[in-house]
């Protein structure tokens, strides 16, 4: 119902603008077929660099390399071209068409507006190009050195003067008085507050103009101090908001491919759709920029009791840019062909990405799950996975027999025993009694989810039994239907989220750190809120974490989450991203309500049952996105579910009064 | 519903001791033996009188297992009242009280009221703990006692009333600043803005404690 409105741009102008110089830099790559290294006449090459290279993905194996040509014009027009060289992607799957929707042509100096240097102590150098109009290109990184003698070039040629923030930003024409930027800058913590100043929008990378000037003057939060914001515009007054665009904008630098590629599928399917959001806009007589949170965010009724700062990146657009629409589950037919005569997944990063986007067919959700989890290899055959089964249940079985055999007279001097296995048996009594699977007295299946969890907690003595173990498995069960198979599925999942459950809770604290680090990334206004509120320990994502949002949703929705995170395909840690995204529909509420701890708490778990799953999902998408290497360095090596980082013992000695 | 004062409660002890069922016994006045365990914390409210006034108790079910006693700690910041609950049917939720009642004591404020509830007096069959063990731990720590039954609601309702009123008491005896939200107790739409407002003291609207 919301798919609709969110296509629905085209009578904004910002939008507009933005396809446009979307539209100029698909007509700059694709135009170009020839990779000729003549220049036009009266040019000279003033600076060239080969193996300056992107990395489109986040993976450091995917890379395109090229050659980097500063190339004067006339007498003063710089130009900037980087062709990739033909034939030597890293990867088959860069596509010709991804090397020509990454070549930078043409690109003339008088459109930058800042570039960035990154000297890494480790790895290579990169740059960040930031045009005028908030679009970024991708970080240029420098293979065989020279980001010095290019920026030093670039300085023979253009006003280039480094910023008074950042001494590693290079602001290009630049002409403000040096003083007056300082001075100005000192307004910035009041920018950045949760005050009542809107905090001035960064361009959306694609290519929108910051919002300032179409904001309402008139919307009466604004503080004295915002003036300065308000000279805002192309004929550079300066304004010190510049100065966080550029570095929330170089955030989503990694992604200005997708901008662009988004941009050219949005051209064809904005073709075909109904706009329904600009014209809703002017009915209710909200500027665009105040009125996206209100429209988008429909769970956002209650009135606002105090002005919020506005989201820094604009989260709506970014994920009508970034977010795919959800699509129908894998099927029967379509799973065939991703298998080989015997039975073996021949692609698992396109099965991933498929299943990523659509989930799965609640009736292949057996055989797909053993391979998202691990269990079984995707490049086993049928006749391997079968072999294995039977071996596995011998397994189990004899596991099994350990706790089976033990007497009762061996109980009452085994303490640690009995209290696991009390508490197993209240706990599987109060899982999911309400789905027809478990429900009723003397179920088979909760008897099941005790012979498994008992036997786990002998697998791994060393973690045990934790609470919430059981709301991982029964999902596993309800869809395993086996035993023996069910159990190895949860030891494949144990294996990531074992964490969760140490006793010194470890695995969650690294992963609330996480969560705190990507909102800090995403979301700084909604961070500050959280700091000053004393709420960044972020218990109120508690359960979200430790369960993987089983609470959250309901039992379907569940396994279709569950699965899409288990593809790990944009990111093992979606699930952070999930987090983010959720709290970032509410941002409003929360910072608008002005809740506390104990408010925020209650109101996250009151949120259970009423998240729109799908739409959720490709905000995480988005924000997974957007964030790229930066989000990914929020989150330290080892956080759950990555596998854990091997130091000998997979879990921390559990002392005696464990459970 | 407007309401005099709000009192934030915190239900704590071992798990399966019953927590979730005497807060869904008080809310809804129901029992039910099948019920999803308690991952994190679980919220119940309802107004309850006490001098006449309306009272809203705002209650805060937290999870039992030792793994999670980190994170029930950050719960305890600003309650009113905590009830603490064990299995009169297992001895060991028993034993473990002392340890509770140093993590109350120490996350809580010092003036946070303290029942302690012997849940499952239906199962008296199955008793492991007596009653005077009970009143005796209680009256060693300075607690209210009772003993309850989540299923029969026997002393349920009176537990939490009970609760009420002795922070209602010490409200009107100056103990705490309303003003001040750490204590647990907001003033509502009509409240009394401190000690200065109470005129007759509290009058205990609870039942009759549990033998």
């Amino acid at each position: 119902m919301q798919e609709a409105e969110l296509h629905d741009l085209s009578d904004d102008a910002d939008y507009a603008a933005s396809q446009l110089q979307g539209s100029v830099y698909m007509t700059r790559s694709d135009s170009t077929k020839t990779s000729s290294t003549t220049e036009p006449e009266g040019a000279e090459v003033v600076y060239l660099k080969d193996n300056v290279t992107i990395h489109p993905t986040q993976f450091a194996s995917e890379r395109i390399s090229g050659r980097l040509k500063l190339i004067k014009q006339g007498s003063s027009l710089l130009i900037m071209n980087w062709i990739p060289y033909k034939g030597q992607n890293s990867n088959a799957r860069l596509s010709e068409k991804d090397r020509n929707l990454y070549t930078i042509r043409g690109v003339s100096f008088t459109d930058v507006r800042s570039i960035r240097r990154h000297t890494p102590t480790l790895g290579w150098q990169y740059i960040i190009v930031v045009m005028s109009s908030g679009l970024a290109f991708p970080p240029l990184y420098f293979y065989s050195g020279g980001v010095k003698e290019f920026l030093a070039t670039v300085k023979q040629h253009v006003f280039l003067v480094r910023s008074a923030e950042d001494a590693n930003v290079f602001l290009v024409n630049d002409f403000e008085n040096p003083l007056q930027r300082t001075l100005s800058s000192l307004e910035l913590p009041r920018a950045v507050s949760v005050a009542n100043v809107p905090l001035p929008s960064t361009s959306t990378p694609l290519g929108e103009l910051p919002p300032n000037e179409n904001q309402d003057a008139g919307d009466g939060s604004r503080s004295s101090s915002s003036s300065l914001y308000n000279g805002r515009t192309r004929q550079k007054v300066h304004d010190p908001a510049r100065d966080i665009s550029i570095q929330v904008l170089e955030k989503f630098s990694l992604v200005t491919r997708f901008a662009r590629e988004t941009t050219s599928q949005l051209f064809r399917e904005s073709l075909n759709n109904g706009f329904a959001v600009a014209n809703e806009r002017r009915a209710h007589g909200l500027s665009p920029v105040n009125s996206s949170h209100k429209l988008v965010h429909e769970a956002e009724k209650a009135p606002e009791e105090v002005p919020v700062a506005p989201d820094p990146i604009e989260f709506d657009k970014l994920t009508l840019v970034w977010g795919q629409p959800r699509q129908a589950p894998l099927g029967l037919e379509e799973w065939a062909t991703y298998l080989d005569s015997e039975g073996r997944v021949m692609d698992s990063k396109a099965l991933r990405k498929r299943i990523f986007y659509g989930g799965v067919d609640h009736h292949l959700r057996k055989p797909v799950w053993a391979f998202l989890l691990g269990y079984h290899a995707y490049d086993s055959t049928d006749a391997e996975r079968d072999y294995l089964k039977r071996v596995k249940k011998t397994e189990y079985e004899t596991i099994k027999r350990q706790w089976q055999s033990v007497s009762a007279e061996q109980a009452k001097r085994f303490t640690k025993f009995r209290e696991r296995k009390g508490l197993i048996e209240k706990d599987v009594v109060r899982t999911d009694r309400s789905i027809s699977f478990y429900e009723g007295d003397d179920n088979v299946n909760v008897h099941l989810l005790r012979d498994i969890l008992l036997t786990y907690s002998f697998y791994n003595f060393d973690l045990g039994y934790c609470q919430g173990m059981s709301d991982l498995l029964s999902p596993i069960l309800f869809v395993m239907e086996d035993e023996s198979e069910s159990f190895w599925c949860f030891v494949a999942l144990m294996e990531r989220l074992g964490p969760n459950f140490n006793r010194d809770q470890n695995g969650m604290h690294s992963q609330l750190f996480a969560l705190s680090k990507l909102v800090e990334l995403l979301d700084s206004p909604l961070h500050n809120y959280f700091k000053q509120n004393d709420c960044l320990n972020y218990f109120f994502c508690f359960r979200w974490l430790l369960i993987q949002f089983k609470r959250e949703f309901e039992y379907g929705r569940v396994m279709r989450l569950w699965e899409v995170l288990w593809t790990h395909y944009l990111s093992e840690h979606l699930h952070l991203y999930v987090c983010v995204a959720i709290l970032k529909r509410y941002r409003n509420r929360i910072m608008g309500e002005q809740m506390d701890f104990d408010t925020l708490l209650k109101f996250i778990n009151g949120l259970s049952g009423g998240i729109d799953l799908d739409a959720i999902l490709r905000d995480a998408e988005a924000l997974c996105i957007c964030a790229g290497e930066n989000g990914a360095a929020c989150i330290p090596p080892g956080t759950p579910p990555s596998l854990p980082i091997e130091n000998g013992l997979l879990y921390a000695q559990q002392d005696d009064e464990v459970l | 519903m407007s309401y005099a004062y709000l009192f934030k409660y915190i239900i704590i002890g071992d798990t399966g001791v019953g927590k979730s069922c005497l807060l869904l016994q008080f809310t809804d006045k129901r029992f039910q033996p099948v019920h999803d365990l308690t991952i994190g914390v679980e919220f119940g409210a309802r107004m309850i009188t006490i001098d006449s006034k309306p009272i809203k108790l705002q209650i805060w079910d937290t999870a039992g297992q030792e793994s999670f006693r980190s994170i029930t700690r950050s719960y305890y910041r600003g309650a009113a009242g905590a009830l603490l609950v064990y299995d009169i049917t297992r001895r060991e939720t028993f034993n473990h009280l002392a340890s509770w009642l140093e993590d109350a004591r120490q996350h809580a404020n010092a003036n946070m009221t303290i029942m302690l509830i012997g849940n499952k007096c239906d199962l008296a069959h199955r008793r492991a703990v007596s009653t005077e063990e009970g009143e005796q731990f209680a009256k060693e720590h300075g607690l209210i006692f009772m003993e309850a039954s989540a299923k029969t609601a026997q002393n349920v309702e009176e537990a939490f009333i009970k609760t009420a009123a002795t922070i209602y008491k010490k409200i009107q005896d100056g103990v705490f600043d309303v003003s001040n939200e750490s204590y647990g107790i907001k003033v509502g739409y009509g409240g009394i803005p401190g000690p200065s407002g109470g005129r007759d003291g509290a009058t205990s609207q609870s039942g009759g404690c549990c033998s």
